[in-house]
């Protein structure tokens, strides 16, 4: 339970971090650190337990049908990482309180807490999925970290991600052959399953997916140009992510899965060999930058080297180490971030080239960042010095031939050296060699910073000291987190060792780095510049820039801009399938007699309406014609519809004609006025395919449909909806609550709908509010004016025009208004329903606008979306309080006052509102929009009097 | 005998002669013949012998089916969204020519 409410509580921080940033601002980080650490103080009876060998597990079913589990467990191996996580998290957020610039803050405060959470999450799952999910959590928690800071993370942050996401699709892989493998999604039954020993090439493959994914996170080479490049993230962000956490997220998934690999030739000899080689190659670069941070960057790389070779290794001893030293690195690189990072607060620059010597002035952060650097450099007394000595100890341990402990001994302790050389240059560099002058700094006082700032930094560093001192009380936890991976474990931790190899490489690593510092002024430009033709930033800018562009070659293969090119083969495919299929039915079965009496003489009258209204669409050159003819054959459907027995759907058809239509002559006045002679359209395809489908779909038509008798949903819902529902209305109550689900979705589609309108209208740069005048097609016709002075006059006073037009409105509107509620009302038992009276109201709308003298949005800007997000929102909830009583969108009955109420009438509100608001997106962005920017310009015409009436109606 | 079948196959080949063709807002106003074509067809699943209103507690084995005609229905209001949101799309540019993409600015092949 207690590793449940650790989670959850770490789910609320995130929520609660939005009002708590906008009542403290940046000082939320005090209020975030204060609750991390009380998670962790909290979770110090369970650890007690963890330490005593138990494991605390919860577990509820998640996806039954797949066998996922909601599974956590909190073992040895988890609460080191989980305290890791929570202890300089919550330095880091106490650091940010007195580092980020004074404002709200909310989106670092967000996504740092969600990251601990999904970094919590991994290292507690104990379910594969989850784990997969956990770890995806903390790649997109990190990018949205880097992306956050400013025009230079956009292009990192992106390279971040690809390089992390490549890790995931590994892991993903990885995790599904587990899965299949083992039969079980359990994380620790899927480690301790036989299969790993029966299976040798299973195996290798599933554990170098592994360790590939573990590189990518852990920044190993070829993996490692994204740490570097991640520097353009704020410093407490590096801090937190780039030295204890999402780094660590590698090393965990390493060392968790090293119980099942350990003894796999290939995953000892690629992560021996990777590491060490990373490790090596990271120092010298490290020695060669001049950015602080970035030299920090490369340093994490060499150090997560080190741990990864140790687990390569995979002998409990030098898991004890790699669990040592991850804990060690953590403390000592999570500060000396925070170090860099003050120095650049109080100097204004972080390149050693431009700072002055700052030991004097900054005193306490000089000794903070010499006893950091002493630890990473692994001199004694500090707790980097027990773990390294144990990390190159173990590398004698290597598996394999004779020569491979030696070989990787020592080039464990070459990569030493330098990480010696670059240890020194971070204090020499910062602190002693700088030749500029104090007073030459951007910032006009150079001088030790704030307590704020100094103690959530100086904590971790100065915390290895005594626990070197003490090193056995960490024997506990590293002890149970060896053994959670391992079948051993029991090496206890000594400061001191004894003359040891390891410890005679740390005299000549000292002397061997000491050499290099000294020779340090000659050394310096022979290494800062660019060791290498092209940076792995660069390598992975050309593969991405490589990527796109094949794929473009690929789209352009297929890609066609007209839509005919890609309808024509699914019309022909829906042509062969009805055709050829109704005649195989008719030829080749006993098609069953059809029901007598399926006609009516209207029928036929409307067959001859729709015919002529077709073939006039299909041959009328003028826009306009087509869409009267458009119209007729839309009146002559609806009479169908009506005719047919559906009053409901006859309804909606007919307020969705005239809506459409006015929509269609709003959209033409922007149009030329015929659709012109175009290349395309005399071609004999067309028609063919029009004839054949027509034909096909006809003669569907006739064979399938009327030859049986009435089915048993329709029986069902005839005899017993009524009764269910308590709505007359069979198809409202179907549509609000047996088919609720298909109606919510419909919705979504409504306000998508309306979403796009709004964004690509206004992704496009409108033409006619360039020039502030109308397009030559959008002028009055040049011989209307002249012959009929009846319309000249009305062009050019349309206030005066619409006067007949203002008065309807006035009379109509409150009648529109009225008869909307009265259809909405009644929806339930007779003709009417949301979508009716919405529409209804939207020709209300319509009128508003049409009686305008000029094109103004008929909405403040805005209502719309409100209108369509609040109706889907309103349509949800209800949904949700169906779980009251027992499913989604279940409606709850009940009588008030005599009358009939159910909940569906509230989603029948969703539905209302979704409606209205798109058909105001229709008339405001098509109708209105364009001419907007016209009116508000500097020369814009006075407001013609008519607009206090019109104002006056909108009320109304 | 039932002339509902005609008229789907006069509604769905004028749609799909429109749908064919070069300029958007025709092909918009095939999307809406093919439109009315299919909700018939819908229609006509239902049997268009019983004809009744599906309303109130005295339905009868002369009641039309109500499950086709929610369908349509909810059918007529999404084309109703498709309508409006392929108008707006018509809108952009001084022409609706499909064959010829407006300047938007930017670079599609890029």
């Amino acid at each position: 339970m207690t590793v449940l409410l650790l989670l959850v509580a770490l789910a609320a921080v995130p929520v609660l971090v939005v009002p708590t940033t906008l009542a403290l601002g940046r000082r939320t980080g005090w209020v975030l650190a204060a609750a991390f650490l009380g998670m962790a103080a909290a979770l110090v009876p369970a650890g007690r337990d963890v330490l005593r060998g138990e494991e605390v597990t919860w577990s509820r079913p998640w996806v039954p049908q797949l066998d996922v589990d909601l599974a956590l467990r909190l073992d040895g191996l988890g609460l080191v990482f989980v305290m890791i996580a929570l202890v300089i998290g919550a330095a880091v957020l106490a650091y940010s309180a007195a580092y980020l610039s004074p404002g709200r803050q909310l989106g670092f405060y967000l996504w740092m807490t969600v990251f601990a959470l999904g970094m919590v999450g991994l290292v507690l799952a104990d379910d594969l999925v989850l784990l997969f999910l956990c770890w995806e959590i903390t790649s997109l928690a990190s990018f949205l970290l880097i992306a956050r800071s400013g025009s230079g993370g956009e292009a990192a942050s992106t390279r971040t991600l690809i390089i992390t996401f490549v890790g995931g699709l590994t892991l993903l892989v990885a995790v599904v052959l587990m899965i299949v493998a083992t039969g079980t999604t359990s994380l620790s039954e899927a480690l301790a399953s036989p299969v790993w020993q029966d299976n040798g090439a299973l195996t290798t493959t599933v554990a170098l997916l592994v360790a590939v994914s573990g590189f990518t996170k852990a920044a190993q080479f070829p993996f490692h140009p994204w740490l570097p490049d991640a520097m353009a993230a704020a410093t407490p962000v590096s801090a937190y992510l780039h030295a204890a956490a999402v780094v660590k997220a590698g090393i965990y998934l390493m060392l968790r899965f090293s119980e099942a690999f350990s003894s796999v030739p290939a995953w000892n000899a690629l992560l021996i060999a990777t590491g060490l080689f990373t490790a090596a190659m990271a120092a010298l670069f490290a020695l060669g930058q001049t950015d602080l941070k970035r030299l920090m960057a490369y340093s994490t790389v060499s150090q997560l080297g080190l741990i990864t070779a140790a687990i390569g290794v995979g002998t409990p001893k030098a898991l004890t180490a790699a669990v040592l030293h991850t804990i060690a690195h953590a403390l000592f690189k999570s500060g000396l971030f925070m170090m860099v990072g003050i120095v650049d607060h109080q100097t204004g620059t972080r390149d050693v080239r431009r700072l002055p010597p700052l030991w004097r002035v900054m005193p306490w952060s000089f000794a903070t960042v010499i006893a950091g650097a002493a630890a990473m450099a692994g001199l004694p007394p500090l707790l980097g010095f027990v773990s390294k000595e144990m990390v190159l100890g173990s590398m004698l341990d290597a598996p394999g031939p004779a020569w491979t402990g030696p070989v990787a001994f020592v080039a464990a302790a070459a990569g030493a050296v330098l990480t010696f050389a670059y240890c020194a240059k971070i204090v020499l560099g910062a602190f002693v060699d700088g030749e500029r002058e104090l007073e030459d700094c951007s910032v006009p006082e150079v001088r030790e910073a704030g307590p704020a700032l100094l103690v959530p930094a100086m904590l971790p560093i100065w915390a290895g000291l005594p626990l070197a001192l003490a090193v056995w009380v960490l024997d506990p936890p590293v002890d149970r987190a060896v053994s959670a991976i391992s079948d051993g474990g029991g090496y206890a931790l000594h400061l001191w060792h004894g003359i040891t190899p390891e410890l005679l490489a740390t005299a000549v690593v000292v002397l061997g780095g000491t050499l290099v510092v000294s020779r340090r002024r000659w050394l310096r430009p022979r290494l800062e510049r660019d060791l290498l033709p092209r940076s792995g930033v660069q390598l992975i800018s050309q593969a991405v820039h490589g990527a796109t562009r094949g794929g473009s070659w690929l789209a352009r293969l297929v890609a066609a801009d007209h839509p005919g090119r890609h309808v024509t083969p699914i019309l022909a495919v829906l042509t062969l399938l009805l055709g050829v299929g109704t005649l195989a039915v008719t030829l080749g079965t006993d098609v069953p007699a059809a029901q007598p009496d399926l006609g009516r003489p209207i029928d036929a009258a409307l067959l001859l309406l729709v015919a002529l209204g077709v073939v006039g669409v299909c041959l009328a050159q003028s826009r306009i014609a087509a869409t009267v003819y458009l119209g007729g054959v839309g009146i002559a459907v609806t009479v169908q519809l009506f005719a047919l027995g559906a009053p409901d759907v006859g309804l909606t058809q007919l307020m969705v004609e005239v809506l459409t239509v006015t929509v269609i002559m709003l959209v033409l006045r922007g149009l030329p006025s015929g659709f012109g002679h175009r290349r395309h359209s005399r071609r004999p395809g067309p028609v063919v395919l029009a004839l054949l489908l027509g034909a096909a779909a006809g003669g569907a038509t006739w064979l399938l449909t009327g030859r049986r008798e009435q089915s048993d949903p329709a029986r069902y819902f005839i005899d017993e909806g009524t009764e269910v529902t308590g709505g007359d209305n069979l198809v409202n109550v179907i549509l609000v609550e047996f088919r609720a689900l298909d109606t919510l979705g419909e919705l979504a589609v409504l306000g998508l709908a309306g979403v796009a309108i709004v964004g690509v209208l206004a992704t496009v740069p409108d033409r006619r509010s360039e020039d502030g005048a109308a397009p030559a097609e959008l002028r009055p016709h040049p011989d209307a004016a002249p012959h009929d002075p009846q319309a000249a006059r009305a062009l050019a006073d349309p206030a005066s025009n619409l006067r007949a037009m203002q008065l309807l409105l006035r009379l109509l509107t409150p009648g529109l208004v009225l008869l909307s509620v009265l259809i909405f009302w009644r929806g339930h038992n007779e003709p009417g329903g949301g979508f009716i009276a919405a529409l209804v109201a939207s020709a209300a709308v319509a009128l508003v606008y049409l009686a305008r003298p000029e094109d103004r949005p008929v909405a403040r800007p805005g209502l719309h979306l409100g209108l369509i997000a609040g109706g889907v929102l309103t349509a949800i909830g209800t949904g949700l309080i169906g779980y009251a009583h027992s499913s989604f969108l279940e409606p709850l009955h009940g009588y008030v006052g005599g009358v009939h109420l159910s909940t569906s009438m509230l989603f029948d509100v969703g539905v209302y509102a979704a409606v209205l608001g798109l058909v105001m997106v229709a008339f405001d962005r098509l109708g209105a929009a364009a001419v907007e920017h016209r009116t508000t310009g500097p020369d814009s015409p006075a407001p013609p009097p008519a607009e206090h009436a019109s104002a006056q109606e909108e009320r109304a | 005998m039932s002339v509902l079948p005609l008229t789907v196959a006069a509604l769905v080949a004028g749609g799909t002669y429109l749908l064919l063709q070069a300029g958007l807002v025709r092909i918009i106003f095939g999307i809406t013949l093919l439109s009315h074509g299919a909700n018939l067809m819908l229609l006509a699943a239902g049997v268009s012998a019983w004809r009744t209103e599906p309303l109130g507690a005295e339905g009868s084995s002369r009641s039309a089916d109500p499950l086709p005609m929610a369908f349509v229905l909810t059918a007529i209001v999404i084309t109703l969204a498709v309508t409006v949101l392929m108008l707006a799309l018509a809108r952009i540019g001084g022409d609706d020519d499909t064959y010829q993409m407006p300047d938007t600015g930017e670079d599609h092949h890029g």
